[in-house]
This record gives C-alpha cells, sequence and structure tokens, in this order.
C-alpha cells in the first residue's frame, strides 16, 4: 500500500498573534507541522508499521521551515519527502493547493492519502475533501481510526456528533483525520538524527508536469482581504468591603450598566 | 612454629586470593576508561577524612553508634595488620619481629599494648554488631549469612590471638617457660605481659586447664589463627565484603571537585556510536572501571535506601539491590568483556578490512544479551530517581549511584526510545518554545512587564544578568518569586538587565532524562546568547538553572559566574544594601533543596538571611542540609507521573507540618510548587506559608 500524506507548515499556535495594517506581523513567529498533519503523519507510521505501508509526505511550499516538517516527517518514520516549491504559488488557497495534490497524486499511483482535517492557521478544512472531488475518490472526513481489510479496502471510524459511524472505502481514497485518531510520536532523537541526511525531492510546478494554468486557474478563488486581531478582553472589575453594600452595587450595575438583569 | 606448614599454607592462601583479585583487577581494566589519576594531594586527605577517618560512619549523627562499632573494627584492622606480618614470620621462624618492633624499641612495646586493647575493643565491637543483626534489626540492614560469618571470622580472629597470647603467658609465667617460649623482656620496659591487659585476662581463663593444655592452645590458637586469617582474605573478595579490600582506593579515587562524575557530553553526529549503540549505558560492558570498583565496593549498608525519597515512600528504587544486579551482570560476563578488550587491542594490528569485520562481529557476538534496563533493573526502578544525591552524600564508601543512573536513562532515551510518555509534553515545548510547559516562547518575559527591567538586547551596560528560569517566567506561583527578587535587587541598587524572550530552558530536566540532544540544543543556544552579550555574572532563582549554568555549560564551552539568589541576598545584607526586619512570625523553618545544597554546596547563605527575618531563628527539619529530604521533583520528576507508592512532596510537607512553624522557606521553584501543593493536599496552606526566600526578603526589607 502507498500511502501520500500531506502536511502544512503552520504557525506555532502557542505565539501571541499581531496584526498591523491589516497583516499578521511576521517577526518573531516560528513555524511547525500542522497539528492534525501530525496525526496524518502518525497515522500512516501506524500502517506503516502494521501494514508495511510505502509512506510518502508532501507539503506546498518554500524556505527552511518547510523543510523543517517534512524533515520532522521523516524523524517520525516517514520515508519518502516531497516539497512543491513554486514561487506562483505564494498565497494559495484550498482550490489551488488541493490541484497541486492532485498532480502530486497523480504522478505517484498511491492507494491512500490522510489529511490532517484542518490547519490550525486557516481552519478551512478544505483541502483534503477538494483533492478527493477533483481526484474523483471517496472520501471519509473526521476519521478517528483506520483499519486495511485487504488490498483494496479499507474501513475507517468517523466521528459524528451522535456516535461514531463506521465506514467501509474501497481503494484509493482519501481520508481527513481528527486529533482523536491517535497520540502522534515525538522525533527521536535517531530519527531526528537520520532525518538530517534524508533526501527531499523538491519539485516546481514544472517538474510536476503542470503549468501554472493547470493549478490556478483563471485567478484564486478566494483571497484574504484582511486579518484583525481580536479585541483584548476587559479586565474584570474586583468588589471588596461589606457583603450587604457590595450585593446592592453589583446588582445596581448588572441592571444598569450591564443591563442584563 | 613449622616453616613447612606455614609455607604451605601462606602459598595456598595468597595463591587463592592472588588469582582472585588478578581476574578481578583485569575485568575492571577491560572496562571503560575514566581519568582518576590527578590531585593526588586532595585524594589524600579525602582518603584520610572519609576511609581512614571513618567521616560518614562516625560523623552522622543518626548513625553514630553502629558507625563508632565500624570504625573501631576498621581501625582494629588496621592496627592489626602488622601483628599478622609478625604472626607470618613467627610460623617460620620462633620469635620473629619486625623490624622496630621487637622487644629492643619502645615502638614495640607500645605496638603490643596498643594491639592487645584494640583486639578487646574489636571483640567488644563485633559482640555489638551481632547483636545489633540479630536483636536491633535496623531497617536499613539486610542479614545474610555472609554477614555473620564475617563477624564470627573476626571474632574468632580476635578469640585465636587473645588465647595465643594467654596461653604464651601462662605457660611462661605460671609455668615456668617451657621450651622457652619467646616473649618481650627488656629491663627497661619489663615484661610483655605488663602491657597486654587483654592477653591476661584471656590468660586467666585458661589458667586452670594446665602446662599441657596451654600448650596445646597457644599451637592450635596460632594455626586457627593464620588459617582463618587467610580464609577470610579470601572469602572478601566474594561478595560484600570486598569493601574491606576496595574500599581504600574507591575513595582514593573518588570524584573531587564537582560532588560525582559528571556525564560525558554525547556525540550524537557520531554515525558509529548509534551503530554499536554506545551512548548512554545499555548494557553492562559499557560501565567504566571506576563504576565498576563502586560495584565491587557497595558494602550492603543500606544508608543509601534509607535516606532514598523514592524508597521511603515505597517505590522500587532500592539501591544496594540495584548495585547487586548490577554487579551480578557485570561478573556473569566477566569473561566476555574481558575478551572483548583484547579483541579491540587486536584490530588495531589487523591490516585486511576483511579481517577486522570478522573481529568487530565477534566483539558484538560477546555483548551481553541482556539489556540493562529490562533484563537487569526495572524500568519503573530506573525512573524513580530524583537525582537527589542524598544516597551518594551518606555512602561511607562514595558510591556515585547518580551519574550512571542518568547514564542509563541516556541509554534508554536515546537507543530504547523508552521513557516515560508523560515526558512528551514537555520535551516537546522544549523543542518547539525553549520550556517545559510549552508555552509561546514571546510569553517569557510578560511577568516583567510595567516593572522596569531592562533586556540584554536593550542594555547590556549592567553588572549581572537575572536568569529566570521557565519556572520563574511561566509558572504563575513562581512568577510573584521573580517579581520579588526584582524588587530586592532594585533596592540594593544592582544593574541587572534579564534576557527576555531570549533566554531558554538550561535544558537541565532533559538532560537528566536522558534526553541528551534536546539538552545540547537548549545549552548551546543559551551560550550562544550570553556570549554574545558578553554576560559573566549571573543571578538564578534556580537551583536547577544554577547548577546547569554553572557545572554544565562548562563542557559546551560557556563559563560564567553563577550565583543563587540566596547567596546574592545575603551577600547584600552583608554589605549593608538591603536591611530586614525580624517581622516573621510563628516560627520559620527551611527546606534544603537538592541543587543548591548537595549539589552546590550552599547551606549556610540561606539560613543565615533566614536567621535575620525570624525572632525564632530557623527551626531545622530533621532531615536538613546534607541530609535534606528531596520534594520529588529533581532529575526531571517535576514532569512524570508519580503513581507508585506515596507522594513524596506529601511525605516531606508532613514533616514540616510536625515541625509546627507557620512558615517554610524554600530555594528552588520546583521545591516550592511541591511543598506547596503538598500543604494543600494536608489542608495546611492557610496555617504554613511556603514561600521562597526571596518573597520573605522582600516582604520584610526595612
Amino acid at each position: 500500500m502507498k500511502i501520500l500524506t500531506t502536511v502544512k507548515k503552520v504557525v506555532d499556535v502557542e505565539l501571541n498573534m499581531h496584526v498591523k495594517n491589516g497583516a499578521i506581523v511576521e517577526e518573531g513567529l516560528q513555524y511547525v507541522m500542522n497539528a492534525w498533519d501530525e496525526n496524518a503523519v502518525e497515522a500512516s507510521i501506524q500502517l506503516k508499521e502494521k501494514n508495511n505501508a510505502e509512506t510518502t509526505t508532501v507539503t506546498i511550499g518554500g524556505g527552511e521551515d518547510v523543510v523543517k516538517v517534512i524533515r520532522r516527517g521523516f524523524a517520525m518514520g516517514i520515508k519518502n519527502g516531497i516539497q512543491i516549491d513554486d514561487p506562483a504559488l505564494a498565497g494559495a488557497d484550498a482550490f489551488v493547493s488541493a490541484r497541486v495534490l492532485q498532480k502530486v497524486y497523480e504522478k505517484g499511483n498511491y492507494d491512500l492519502v490522510i489529511a490532517g482535517k484542518q490547519a490550525q492557521d486557516t481552519d478551512n478544512g478544505q483541502t483534503g475533501i477538494i483533492l478527493a472531488e477533483y481526484l474523483g475518490l471517496p472520501c471519509v472526513s473526521n476519521v478517528i481510526a483506520i483499519d486495511v481489510m485487504d488490498d483494496k479496502h479499507i474501513k475507517v471510524s468517523r466521528l459524528g456528533d451522535f456516535g461514531t459511524e463506521i465506514v467501509e472505502i474501497e481503494l484509493p481514497a482519501v481520508v481527513t483525520v481528527d486529533v482523536a485518531i491517535n497520540v502522534p510520536r515525538l522525533p527521536q532523537t535517531r530519527g531526528i538524527m537520520t532525518a538530517k541526511k534524508m533526501p527531499i525531492q523538491v519539485m516546481n510546478l514544472a517538474a510536476l508536469g503542470a503549468s501554472h494554468a493547470d493549478v490556478v486557474g483563471a485567478g484564486l478563488k478566494s483571497n484574504i482581504i484582511e486579518f484583525i486581531a481580536p479585541e483584548a478582553r476587559k479586565t474584570g472589575r474586583k468588589f471588596e468591603g461589606d457583603a450587604a453594600k457590595v450585593t446592592a452595587e453589583v446588582v445596581g450595575l448588572l441592571v444598569n450598566e450591564a443591563k442584563v438583569l | 612454629m613449622n616453616p613447612l606448614l606455614m609455607f604451605l599454607v601462606l602459598a595456598v592462601g595468597l595463591t587463592i586470593f592472588g588469582r582472585t583479585m588478578f581476574y578481578k583487577i583485569r575485568l575492571l581494566i577491560a572496562l571503560a576508561p575514566t581519568d582518576r589519576a590527578n590531585h593526588l594531594t586532595e585524594r589524600l586527605m579525602a582518603l584520610l577524612t572519609l576511609a581512614v577517618g571513618q567521616k560518614r560512619l562516625i560523623g552522622r549523627k543518626k548513625e553514630r553508634s553502629s558507625g563508632i562499632m565500624h570504625a573501631f573494627i576498621f581501625w582494629g584492622f588496621c592496627v592489626l595488620l602488622i601483628r599478622s606480618l609478625s604472626l607470618y614470620g613467627q610460623g617460620f621462624q620462633a620469635g620473629f619481629e619486625l623490624p622496630f618492633f621487637g622487644d629492643k624499641y619502645l615502638l614495640g612495646y607500645l605496638y603490643t599494648a596498643l594491639k592487645d586493647i584494640m583486639e578487646g575493643i574489636v571483640l567488644l565491637m563485633i559482640l555489638y554488631a551481632i547483636y545489633r543483626r540479630a536483636v536491633v534489626k535496623p531497617k536499613r540492614m539486610h542479614n545474610t549469612f555472609e554477614a555473620y560469618l564475617v563477624l564470627v571470622m573476626i571474632g574468632v580472629l580476635m578469640v585465636s590471638d587473645l588465647l595465643h597470647d594467654g596461653a604464651r603467658y601462662n605457660l611462661v609465667q605460671l609455668f615456668n617457660n617451657p621450651g622457652h617460649i619467646h616473649y618481650f623482656n627488656n629491663p627497661e620496659y619489663g615484661s610483655e605481659f605488663l602491657w597486654t591487659p587483654v592477653s591476661v585476662g584471656a590468660a586467666s581463663l585458661i589458667a586452670g586447664l594446665g602446662m599441657e593444655a596451654n600448650a596445646t592452645i597457644l599451637i592450635v590458637m596460632f594455626w586457627l589463627h593464620i588459617c582463618t586469617q587467610l580464609a577470610f582474605l579470601n572469602i572478601l573478595p566474594t561478595g560484600k565484603h570486598f569493601h574491606v579490600i576496595t574500599s581504600l582506593p574507591n575513595v582514593f579515587l573518588k570524584s573531587l571537585g564537582y560532588p560525582h562524575e559528571k556525564n560525558k557530553i554525547l556525540d550524537l553526529e557520531d554515525e558509529a556510536a548509534w551503530e554499536n549503540e554506545t551512548l548512554g549505558i545499555n548494557h553492562i560492558h559499557q560501565l567504566n572501571w571506576k563504576q565498576g570498583l563502586d560495584l565491587y565496593t557497595c558494602t550492603e549498608c543500606g544508608r543509601c535506601k534509607e535516606v532514598c525519597p523514592t524508597y521511603t515512600t515505597n517505590k522500587p528504587l532500592n539501591l544496594y539491590e540495584f548495585n547487586d544486579k548490577l554487579k551480578h551482570e557485570l561478573l556473569e560476563n566477566a569473561d566476555n568483556i574481558i575478551q572483548k578488550t583484547k579483541l579491540s587491542a587486536l584490530i588495531n594490528r589487523c591490516q585486511s578490512a576483511e579481517q577486522i569485520q570478522t573481529i568487530k562481529d565477534e566483539i558484538t557476538s560477546l555483548n551481553s544479551k541482556k539489556s540493562l534496563i529490562g533484563d537487569v533493573i526495572e524500568p519503573d526502578t530506573l525512573w524513580a530517581c530524583t537525582t537527589c544525591r542524598a544516597c551518594e552524600e551518606v555512602c561511607p564508601v562514595t558510591i556515585e549511584h547518580v551519574p550512571r543512573i542518568i547514564a542509563m536513562r541516556q541509554g534508554q532515551t536515546l537507543m530504547a526510545e523508552a521513557y516515560p510518555p508523560e515526558l512528551n509534553i514537555a520535551l516537546k515545548g522544549l523543542e518547539y518554545n525553549g520550556n517545559p510547559w510549552g508555552i509561546g516562547y514571546d510569553k517569557r518575559a510578560d511577568w516583567a512587564e510595567g516593572l522596569d527591567i531592562p533586556t540584554m538586547a536593550e542594555n547590556q551596560d549592567v553588572d549581572y544578568l537575572l536568569w529566570v528560569g521557565c519556572a520563574g517566567s511561566f509558572d504563575d506561583r513562581t512568577k510573584k518569586v521573580s517579581v520579588s527578587l526584582t524588587k530586592i535587587l532594585k533596592k540594593a541598587g544592582i544593574r541587572f538587565a534579564i534576557l527576555g524572550v531570549e533566554e531558554k530552558c538550561t535544558g537541565d530536566f532533559a538532560r537528566r532524562v536522558g534526553s541528551e540532544m534536546l539538552f545540547q540544543m537548549m545549552a548551546q543556544e543559551n551560550i550562544e546568547t550570553l556570549n554574545t552579550y558578553k554576560v559573566r555574572k549571573i543571578i538564578t532563582a534556580c537551583p536547577h538553572c544554577l547548577n546547569a549554568l554553572k557545572n554544565d555549560y562548562p563542557l559546551l564551552g560557556g563559563n560564567y559566574e553563577v550565583i543563587h539568589h540566596a547567596e546574592f541576598i545575603d551577600r547584600l545584607i552583608k554589605e549593608g544594601k538591603i536591611t530586614l526586619k525580624q517581622s516573621v512570625a510563628g516560627g520559620l523553618t527551611y527546606h534544603d533543596p537538592c541543587y543548591l545544597g548537595r549539589y552546590n554546596n550552599v547551606y549556610d547563605a540561606p539560613r543565615s538571611i533566614l536567621k535575620s527575618l525570624s525572632p525564632d531563628g530557623v527551626k531545622e527539619l530533621d532531615r536538613h542540609g546534607r541530609e535534606s529530604f528531596c520534594c520529588g521533583a529533581g532529575g526531571g520528576r517535576m514532569w512524570m507521573e508519580e503513581n507508585i507508592g506515596k507522594r513524596i512532596n506529601i511525605e516531606r510537607s508532613e514533616e514540616i507540618v510536625g515541625r509546627q512553624v507557620a512558615n517554610v522557606a524554600v530555594g528552588c521553584p520546583f521545591c516550592l510548587t511541591m511543598i506547596e501543593d503538598g500543604m494543600k493536599a494536608l489542608s495546611k496552606e492557610e496555617e504554613i506559608k511556603t514561600l521562597d526566600i526571596a518573597e520573605l526578603v522582600e516582604k520584610n526589607m526595612a
């Protein structure tokens, strides 16, 4: 079984985001592998360990941080890494990304695509599903378990609002996974050391056999116009002193100022 | 007596002993190298105080009676060594004496008297030791047949020599010296027997048996003494009494300076090390020879487990059992280890790559099939250790448990990739954001907002760097300590700055859980930052940071003068830069942090400060100073679950509650968390305030 796992570089959400002139301030930010993609990577490595699957990650973008994300996948146990780096892909939305991934898929003859169900930066949750649509493959989202039945079929569990759905699908297929599927392993030193030296297959659109028009079409279907920082929470007010007085004061404020009573 | 018999007995006894020792020494030589051939004067001092002076045996109040008992047996042995040599001589020639020990010299008389009294004392001590083992049964002791056998043998040695001398006295004095038995008789110093009250006492017991019986006793006791002695010598290397031979060299070769051998910086880029699994300790042959000597020397006295915070709270770490298991694994593999060394030497002489490969394969095949963790030592045992060093501080023969445990953890973390999984959160936090909480690194200096504290990036023209540490930066409780400390520094007019978001975890806990890569990553980045700002002097409120910066960083090229805030504040008080009011009411006690006390020898400064704060002085806990009891958070335990046995912090908090004080001072953010949590668990947090020294000082500055 050949598995393609899509991974994305996202900003470390532990950091405070600052917005200036409608754009995110890049200075001081650091980037990590999207948390849901870590689950996707872990799921594919578990299939490698259990079912001898061949694992490949693909990521889109250039720069050191993207390479770090691929190497993290290697360190966790992924065998091959593909980086699609092309200036034409700057600002790619879910549609463009899915189109690029489609090209990668078609070059590699994969049996299964595992994607994180969404990315921590945009929270769109679209790319995996659009990719399935482009490929004309069955797709199950929000997956929390994958079991291989035979060469051609897998059984996946899908988390719904009212319980778990168990779905049998025919391969090839696309699944997007939820955090509940596993606990991603922490890359260990030996893996990290080996990962440093593993080759990454870097391709631009031409190498992928695609043109700008193929992937972007007439233009981006969506465009980020502006980022707006959430309003800072106002600090609370502290009341001290005589309980009766304070109660009267608080009730008064709730009626007149907060207008909730 | 009988030269032929003497020769035979000595030849057999010493040959067997020589063979055993040769083998044991060869095994040590075959282990990994470590350099101890240095600082001879300091080594000699350690030998004199710890071994000859028996410092850790008689120096500890709690163990004084058994300490004195042991010390006298030891000193008795030292005295009797000379006697043994003359007895061997007498086997060949009647009346033999060592040079200057004959009856022409006062020395000979003095020695005879000393030997006589020592034999009496040792005999009493042996009786006490047997009584202690059989009747008192202290908890730490572990009774074995060997222990009794050795005590009885020592007893036989004393009794036989005393009876031998007693019979001699009777034959000379009562029975007119038949056959002209040799004895000291110098007109100036008198008869030998005037100097030997114990032997004379022994003589009176057998005086009534008659001349012939006394003559027989003389001969029988002589040979009994010689044979017991040689049998004893040959029993020693087979068990825990090997320490009689190895403890002196073990103490002489102990680590100097830092309290134990520093774990080496591992070369993680070394591919051969990964291939041969030589990072950390995974198999018994990876011990260095000193660690092997430690195992030979363990006396199984159990002092280590008695002070161990994990053993006393029912965790599976029992250090002498740990040593014993390693020793057996070492001895089981002794032939292979010796063979491996021979083969390794052969490789250098080989020409063809094929030959080299054959030898390499053979060397690998000689590795113990047992993995040290899992097959010899249980993982829970290894991971229980808080690295507090209480065991090392009380070990009379200076065995270094902790570096070995850390090296074994390195083996587990790096090679086997097997460590408590809950550590992953902290390790990932370190990797991504340079702190075990995993909080965004950009929030590291948030605690200092509005306090007008410059960062090094803003102002490098300062005298000190305040190293805040992860707890001081991210933990809400410890942030208050950081604030207090900065207020003190400002009041004293100290020019200081912080690194702000450029500071990262020192990597202390990563190192102690064997995650060498993260430790090196943190250390290298910090050293680069510190060196960029040309930092020389660092103040820190965290003993773990202190220890890493002061003792681990030099191994990676970072050399700084690092001082704990307690020492610095004490200095400020002594220089009159701050004055304190004695206004802490309700009694005050102090919990010594392990990494401040036992690791860095700071005991007095915190006490000196606290005495200036409390009108009642410091009410010491039962376990304090060098024998302080760990809070349970060291060695990375802060980031692991504590599922086995009683919680260590509860054990310590109960001790503090028992001291009936209103305040407990600490000097470490982990201790602060652990003790305060303990107080909460015991519902005592209102009655007993857990406060850092800096907080107490800040609240009570005049």
